[in-house]
């Protein structure tokens, strides 16, 4: 495992694509969530308006890249056929997908994690000046705050599962622009397609159990109870469902042909 | 570890076409293995068998006694060569080779060796997607050779080379196996494998024609072909049709006969009195006598489809 690991990580650092898409998810997590923060205003007390959430807006855009850059690692392999090489290199496909694993979980929280405090900075910084004051019931974000840390933390963690989730899909589709899409279509599409369901108990049991629906409760502070399903709880089904796709991933690695 | 590759009954169908049809064969060590037929015959599909890329319906591969599967360091076992041009453009050939060392635990050390051995010190670390052909099918076989493995598979490894390059794969592979390694060589041009293929595995339709030494099968394709020189030609033709040879005229006074060795063609030829100013036993090239042993598995064929 550590020498799998090793290799996989090799490959990573030796090409720029991985880089910058971990920069640009650094970046763009930061960027919207900033732009967020600039947008949102508190016009009095008890404005209701989940400050922490708004600053973590970038989010759903830093998700796509690490969907991408996750679904590279193994999409780039089959498009170039390199696959071969490493499968004779490392045959057991467990202990090949665990590496790939590690690395892009790695690689993600190296973009989450200064994409989450640069959000965070920003929410502290321009929040206040938007009417997010003491006086109507709103102090600086901060991370030692319980709330307001689960909120962060469990950002960092959201990315992650997501990336997760979208090396097992890779994994299971073998193509990279099929990957990118059936990711995508799970993060973006799935959440508009819920919304539409016009049964309310059924759209709250959806919302229960898709992976990003559930996934971004772990983003929410307050109005917890009115939430479809807990902050943690929440986390655990993308937990769920980023462990499913990386069994059907490694399972169809094994049994299909390379 | 033994240095052999053992395949045992092999078969594989992709829906209706049949690939691989209890493909057998044992590479021994110290020697290269020609592994030849025609495209389609099963020569890659074996290979990726053999490093558990692929999976069988029925049949074994083993190499150095253990399934490839089984090897928790394999490229210290066997060195392969599928696919030159498998490998990310982006990324230099030095790093392409250096990740597949860390997987084996190996030190970029070993890689500089290989690269060195293999004439890409130079270039090393350029892009790999910039390289030609012929580098890369030299990249592969720097990978191929990184754990010193005493097990080699290379899949069509003259493609892409210019004669200079054949040269040196030949070189290359004719020292390998000297060193005591198993050398499996597919190919498709069996000119390309002359003076280098100890021994020879000829497949067909996912099955192997022929298993021979060269030296027993060049042997036997040249026994029966004598050319003969002769101021006579037809009565000598008339005197070998006699007794049952197949004679050809390839010149005005010489003629090729086939199906009697060359010490019959004297007799015969001086028992009916015919004049003959030069006579030499044929002796065939490697290309020839695969040409011999599959114009056989043509005609089964033709017949096959013919009935």
């Amino acid at each position: 495992m550590t020498a799998a690991l090793y290799a996989e990580w090799t490959k990573l650092r030796t090409v720029a694509g991985p880089f910058w898409l971990v920069a640009l998810a650094a970046v763009l997590t930061t960027a919207l969530s900033a732009a967020a923060a600039g947008a949102v205003t508190c016009a009095g007390a008890g404005c209701g308006v989940d400050a922490p959430m708004v600053a973590l807006t970038g989010v759903q855009l830093g998700q796509a890249v690490v969907a991408v850059l996750a679904v590279m690692v193994v999409g780039d392999e089959y498009r170039t056929g390199m696959i071969r090489t490493t499968l004779a290199a490392t045959p057991s496909r467990a202990v090949l997908l665990g590496a790939k694993s590690v690395v892009v979980a790695g690689a993600t929280l190296a973009a989450a994690v200064p994409g989450v405090l640069g959000a965070w900075l920003a929410g502290r910084l321009i929040m206040p000046g938007r009417g997010f004051t003491a006086a109507h019931g709103y102090a600086p974000l901060s991370l030692t705050d319980g709330g307001t840390l689960r909120a962060f933390a469990g950002a960092a963690l959201y990315l992650t599962l997501v990336a997760l989730l979208s090396l097992g899909i890779a994994a299971a589709v073998r193509d990279a622009p099929t990957g990118v899409g059936v990711v995508l279509g799970v993060l973006y599409l799935a959440p508009i397609l819920v919304a539409v369901v016009s049964d309310p108990d059924w759209e709250r049991r959806l919302r229960q159990i898709m992976p990003s629906d559930a996934g971004s409760a772990i983003l929410h502070t307050i109005d917890l109870p009115a939430l479809p399903i807990g902050p943690w709880p929440g986390l655990g089904v993308l937990a769920l469902w980023s462990a499913g796709a990386l069994l059907l991933g490694g399972l169809l690695l094994r049994l299909r042909d390379a | 570890m033994e240095a052999t590759i053992e395949v045992n009954d092999l078969r594989k169908a992709y829906g209706s076409t049949v690939a691989l049809d209890g493909m057998t064969f044992t590479v021994a060590p110290g020697r290269v293995t020609a592994f030849v037929g025609p495209n389609g015959a099963g020569k890659s599909t074996t290979m990726r068998v053999v490093l558990g890329l692929d999976r069988v319906d029925a049949g074994t591969a083993l190499v150095g006694g253990r399934p490839y599967r089984s090897l928790r360091t394999p490229l210290r076992h066997v060195g392969a060569l599928l696919d030159a041009s498998a490998l990310h453009p982006a990324r230099s050939g030095r790093d392409h080779l250096l990740w597949q060392a860390h997987s084996q635990g190996l030190r970029g050390q070993r890689v500089d060796e290989v690269l060195k051995l293999t004439g890409l010190a130079d270039v090393g670390r350029r892009r790999a997607g910039g390289y030609s052909l012929g580098m890369r099918q030299r990249l592969g076989v720097a990978g191929a050779l990184l754990g010193d493995p005493p097990v080699l598979m290379l899949d069509e490894p003259f493609n892409g080379l210019d004669p200079e390059g054949i040269r040196w794969m030949r070189g290359f592979l004719r020292a390998l196996a000297a060193e005591g390694r198993a050398v499996l060589v597919s190919s498709h041009l069996m000119s390309e494998l002359q003076d280098t293929a100890g021994h020879l595995v000829v497949v067909g339709r996912g099955k192997v024609v022929a298993d021979t030494s060269v030296a027993d099968l060049i042997a036997a394709a040249s026994s029966d072909r004598v050319t003969l020189r002769t101021v006579a030609r037809t009565e000598a033709m008339t005197a070998l049709a006699r007794v049952g040879a197949t004679v050809a005229v390839t010149e005005r006074d010489t003629l090729t006969v086939d199906g009697l060795p060359a010490d019959r063609v004297v007799t015969v030829l001086s028992e009916a009195g015919v004049p003959f100013s030069e006579i030499a036993a044929h002796r065939a090239t490697l290309e020839e006598a695969y040409m011999e042993l599959t114009k056989d598995a043509v005609e089964f064929r033709a017949t096959e489809v013919a009935r």
